[in-house]
């Protein structure tokens, strides 16, 4: 049987560096990650998630063995051959690992969602020519109100995705419902489904919910605005270099002239209009962020400009999404998000707002390594 | 699934290779009862800036050559309901009482009483920690025992330890008794 070990261990290997476990295993970690973020302790939901990640892959694996005939027992072995232990092999079974390992079932997600913001970030330099400044500058300017500035970007991406996710499964749906495919796969569904319903429930509030957190943004922006900066000059302007082909298409780019600091309108043409709704979603969005400040100077003009904002972050990250799935062969089949029985991952959701302080802590934690890693490249 | 899953979990076993042995131990309780205190505590981390905990914790300490994974679950009522989540597999359960909150001895006696009827824990070990003996207004362990009807547990190891998780005294009578009781048997 040793002889076996070799070539169930290639073959497996194999198998998780194709298309067939890449796509659906790559869609999972990019639709659940933006949950998981490095603070000390554990949300429920990891939980949850890494439930249903035990299920895609065990389904996945179960599926492959299957096609190619290799059976238990011979995975088995060949996973005591010493041959298992290399470390290259380690490495490329590490996704295998991980439904078994909760840390390192985390740790990939918390890498995944860092990976996700920097490239989106990483867009955004390049269409805009600069970044915030809070990824640019010396540490010290990594003040905890730059922190939120980077959580509330995240925040924005974040609902994004979940939009242009929902928006991709009905499309697919209706495909499907043309008559392309005739099952969607179960271990697929046991992967998407929670949060794609959840998205799909506050589809209506998205937009009311990213121009609040940009709000807050451009809010704390102005807080430090009394500084002197050098604006960086991120104007439209920026298109021309961007990824060439779809350029034509955006043309709303103004709004997200970003580093709003120096181009700050004087305090005095501050108005009061839209205040109501404004506010009650500030409150809500302060509550959330920690943030004691009033929220009673933004302009009409500023909330504008920040929807629009909101709208260009979005753009950006289905642009990366889009790119992404044309590069890929063939989709999984679709999923459909609203069917969902969704065991709703309430409890967690009010308990995100743990100790603000040591938050803020592990956020200037993790933007610095966002930044180090946007400086690097 | 059951058969693939107990397949993949024995591959899981072969691929990690490690020889080290490992114990999965839940860390139960009440809120308030010192659970993340404990933790630190046995992980050797400051135990002074501790916040309440809203999900999990989890930390990996090694006693007598023998790796413990230590899963400490938020003790609030309405996370409660997720404890049975995280039984599965579970080598023993440590249940910390807050020896001087007299006014939650019978709560906390339910919620242990409904742990030790969890299929998932069936026969599984128990250590209860009578913590906060530090406090002058701590009920001593025996009295505790007494009052959580520890005797008449039969399907199970178990032992009753004060301690003071915030100066760790008593602590490491626990885990000797892990050690002595729980360790030696699997190894
Ligand atoms: N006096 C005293 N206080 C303790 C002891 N252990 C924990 N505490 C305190 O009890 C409170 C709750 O502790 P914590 O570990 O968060 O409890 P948990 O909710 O069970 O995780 C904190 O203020 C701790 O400092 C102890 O042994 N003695
Ligand atoms: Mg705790």
């Amino acid at each position: 049987m040793a002889d076996d070990s070799e070539w169930v261990l290639e073959s497996i290997a194999g198998y998780l560096g194709s298309p067939e476990w890449m796509i659906p295993v790559t869609d999972f970690m990019e639709n659940k990650c933006s949950v998981f973020d490095d603070e000390d302790e554990n949300k429920l939901t990891y939980t949850e998630i890494h439930q249903q990640y035990k299920e895609l892959v065990e389904k996945l694996l179960e599926n492959y063995m299957q096609e190619v005939g290799i059976n238990e027992q011979q995975f088995l072995e060949a996973c005591s051959s010493p041959f298992a232990k290399s470390k290259t092999l380690q490495t490329v079974f590490q996704p295998v690992l991980a439904t078994d390992d909760f840390q390192i079932f985390r740790s990939l997600m918390v890498q995944k969602n860092m990976e996700l913001q920097l490239q989106a970030l990483r867009v955004i330099k390049e269409r805009n020519g600069a970044l915030p400044e809070c990824l640019t500058d010396g540490a010290d300017m990594m003040s905890e109100l730059e922190q939120q500035e980077m959580r509330i970007l995240q925040e924005v991406l974040k609902r994004s995705k979940e939009e242009y996710d929902e928006e991709v499964a009905r499309r697919l749906q209706f495909e499907e419902e043309i008559g392309c495919t005739s099952s969607g796969s179960s271990a697929d569904k046991n992967g998407f489904d929670s949060e794609a319903s959840a998205s799909a429930q506050s589809t209506s509030s998205i937009d009311n919910m990213s121009s609040k957190k940009t709000e807050k943004q451009d809010q704390l922006r102005s807080a430090e605005n009394g500084e002197p900066s050098s604006a960086k000059t991120n104007t439209v302007s920026s298109d021309k270099r961007s990824l060439g082909k779809d350029s034509g298409e955006r043309k709303t780019l103004p709004a997200v002239t970003a580093p709003v600091k120096g181009s700050e309108p004087p305090a005095t043409l501050k108005e009061k209009s839209g205040r109501q709704t404004v506010e009650s979603y500030l409150a809500e969005a302060q509550r959330e962020a920690g943030i004691s400040r009033p929220f009673n100077e933004l302009s009409a003009t500023e909330q504008e400009q920040l929807q629009e904002r909101a709208r260009y972050l979005r753009q950006q990250r289905d642009k990366l999404q889009a790119l992404k799935k044309e590069q890929r062969p063939k989709q999984p089949p679709a999923e459909e998000p609203t069917a969902a029985p969704a065991p709703a991952p309430t409890p967690t959701t009010q308990e995100i707002s743990v100790e603000e302080k040591k938050k803020l802590q592990k956020r200037k934690h993790l933007a610095e390594k966002l930044k180090e890693e946007v400086i690097k490249k | 699934m059951g058969e693939v899953q107990k397949g993949l979990f024995s591959v899981i076993e072969k691929l990690k290779g490690t020889t080290e042995q490992e114990l999965r131990i839940v860390l139960l309780g009440l809120d308030n009862a010192g659970k993340t205190t404990l933790l630190k505590q046995l992980a050797s981390e400051d135990v002074n800036t501790i916040t309440p905990t809203q999900g999990f914790n989890i930390k990996s300490v090694t006693c007598h050559g023998m790796k413990l994974n230590v899963w400490d679950i938020g003790g609030q009522r309405k996370i409660r309901p997720f404890w049975k989540k995280y039984l599965e597999n579970t080598d023993l359960l440590i249940y910390v009482i807050d020896s001087a909150d007299k006014k939650r001895f019978e709560e906390t006696g339910l919620e242990l009483s409904e742990l030790i009827d969890e299929e998932n824990l069936k026969g599984v070990p128990v250590l209860i920690f009578a913590n906060k003996q530090d406090l002058a207004t701590a009920s001593p362990a025996s009295e505790i025992a007494e009052g959580l009807n520890l005797h008449t547990y039969r399907d199970r190891e178990w032992q009753i330890q004060a301690c003071s998780a915030v100066s760790g005294e008593g602590v490491q009578d626990g885990m000797n008794w892990i050690s002595n009781n729980i360790v030696n048997k699997k190894k």
